[in-house]
């Protein structure tokens, strides 16, 4: 039983780790590519149309994310425009052959609620203050920058009743058991959906062979 | 080596946000020794963005995009804050909530073996480091809720097995469990529980409350 809790539940990583990275570098995704290069733009020229470009297609997804995590209009209104300001600032951050304009919203946009409206910090990793030891640092470089876009894919074609778990997951800020009283199942059913969804999500990844 | 990781679900709660604060220093704390739970944490980003992707567009207030507009020349460009470096290994998420190295905590006794430094609490949540000499036994105890463990220096065993540096374990309410801390150098862990704990000798019981566990 705790055996059970305790193991890891992504033991398919390991084999990944040793495939040569050339294998899994698929083509990315076009619409991947046009916004990376949007960013790249604003990073390197300031460019104002290309930022704006970016605001139309994210501002109006980050204001909807933040609506379902419980925000009242106004404060999703004013944390959406602050999120994509916080992208002006960090676009010189920005790695596009590791990461997606999306993904990195998505964690600029979870950490503003929660410092707004949880008033709590969230603790982070500090990417360049690993222990030693902690494994080699090329396994960092095996995140895909079109991981996103085959997650996207790969959730169209799950089943609606894993898709709420995972959004719900995801979204609501609240615990599974919360989740399955909301929606009227068992609490091992939210968890069952939950897992079947999630291993099929890794398989679009590629981590199972 | 890591032998013992955070589950799938507590993994989840930290990418989504959802997890609380003295819950993300663990799985945080955890992540700074263990390159295969970075890179759990990072495809668990990913899926986040391709949700946020899927999601259907918010209108937008009218005069949004002038306004950021117009906000862009009076913000600076971020610049990452300058690294105080741990002369001690001390992980790096650790090192605000200690204010500086593991070797400035200031520990307060719990006996002749064992010592505590509270970190922050909230609600019925609490974070704390632990030290105990080698050999030193936290006797056997349960839990009012969950207790969630990352070994920082030296190792434990319990009933479960052994753990070392960056191990984490949840004990889930109701578990009960006696930790001894392994021979060598003295064993420091951070230690969150979510409730009080349960001593299972009279003696703890009375003593639990007096050092606020």
């Amino acid at each position: 039983m705790l055996a059970h809790a305790l193991r890891p539940s992504f033991p398919v990583l390991r084999p990944a780790f040793r495939r040569p990275a050339v294998l899994l570098r698929l083509p990315m995704k076009p619409e991947v590519l046009e916004m990376n290069a949007l960013l790249g733009r604003v990073a390197a020229e300031r460019d104002r149309t290309a930022f704006a470009a970016l605001f139309s297609h994210f501002a109006p997804r980050v204001k909807a994310y933040l609506l379902r995590q419980g925000a009242p209009a106004s404060l999703a209104e004013d944390l959406a425009q602050e999120a994509l300001l916080n992208l002006w600032r960090k676009a010189h951050l920005f790695d596009p052959a590791k990461a997606s304009v999306g993904t990195w919203l998505f964690t600029i946009a979870r950490n503003l609620r929660i410092d707004a409206i949880r008033r709590e910090k969230r603790p982070e990793l500090d990417p360049e203050d690993f222990m030693p030891d902690s494994g080699p640092a090329a396994d960092e470089g095996l995140v895909q920058a079109d991981d996103e876009a085959r997650l996207r894919l790969a959730l169209k074609d799950l089943p609606a009743d894993q898709i709420q778990v995972v959004e719900l997951s995801f979204f609501a800020d609240k615990p599974h058991s919360q989740i399955a009283t909301e929606l009227g199942i068992p609490l091992g059913t939210v968890k069952s959906r939950l897992r079947l969804a999630m291993s099929r999500l890794k398989r679009a990844l590629g981590d199972a062979e | 080596m890591i032998h013992h990781h955070p589950s799938e679900d507590l993994l989840l709660a930290y990418a989504a946000g959802a997890a609380d604060e003295a819950i993300s220093l663990i799985v945080a704390t955890h992540m700074t020794y263990c390159a295969i739970c970075r890179l759990r944490g990072k495809k668990l980003d990913s899926l986040g963005g391709a949700l946020l992707q899927e999601l259907p567009p918010a209108a937008l207030d009218a005069g949004a995009l002038d306004n950021v507009l117009a906000r862009l020349d009076s913000v600076t460009p971020y610049e990452r804050p300058k690294r105080a470096v741990s002369r001690d290994g001390t992980p790096a998420p650790l090192r605000a909530y200690i204010g500086g190295d593991l070797s400035t905590v200031r520990w307060r006794k719990m006996g002749p073996r064992l010592a505590y430094a509270p970190l922050f609490k909230r609600g019925n949540v609490t974070a704390r480091l632990l030290k105990g000499v080698p050999g030193a036994d936290s006797g056997a105890h349960s839990h009012h809720g969950s207790e969630f463990t990352v070994v920082l220096q030296g190792g434990y065993t319990d009933v479960t097995g052994g753990y070392g540096p960056g191990d984490l374990q949840m004990m889930e309410d109701g578990m009960s469990h006696n930790v001894v801390a392994d021979p060598g150098e003295d064993c420091i862990n951070l230690a969150v529980t979510t409730g009080p704990l349960k001593f299972e000798s009279l003696l703890q019981r009375i003593a639990a409350p007096l050092f606020g566990f």
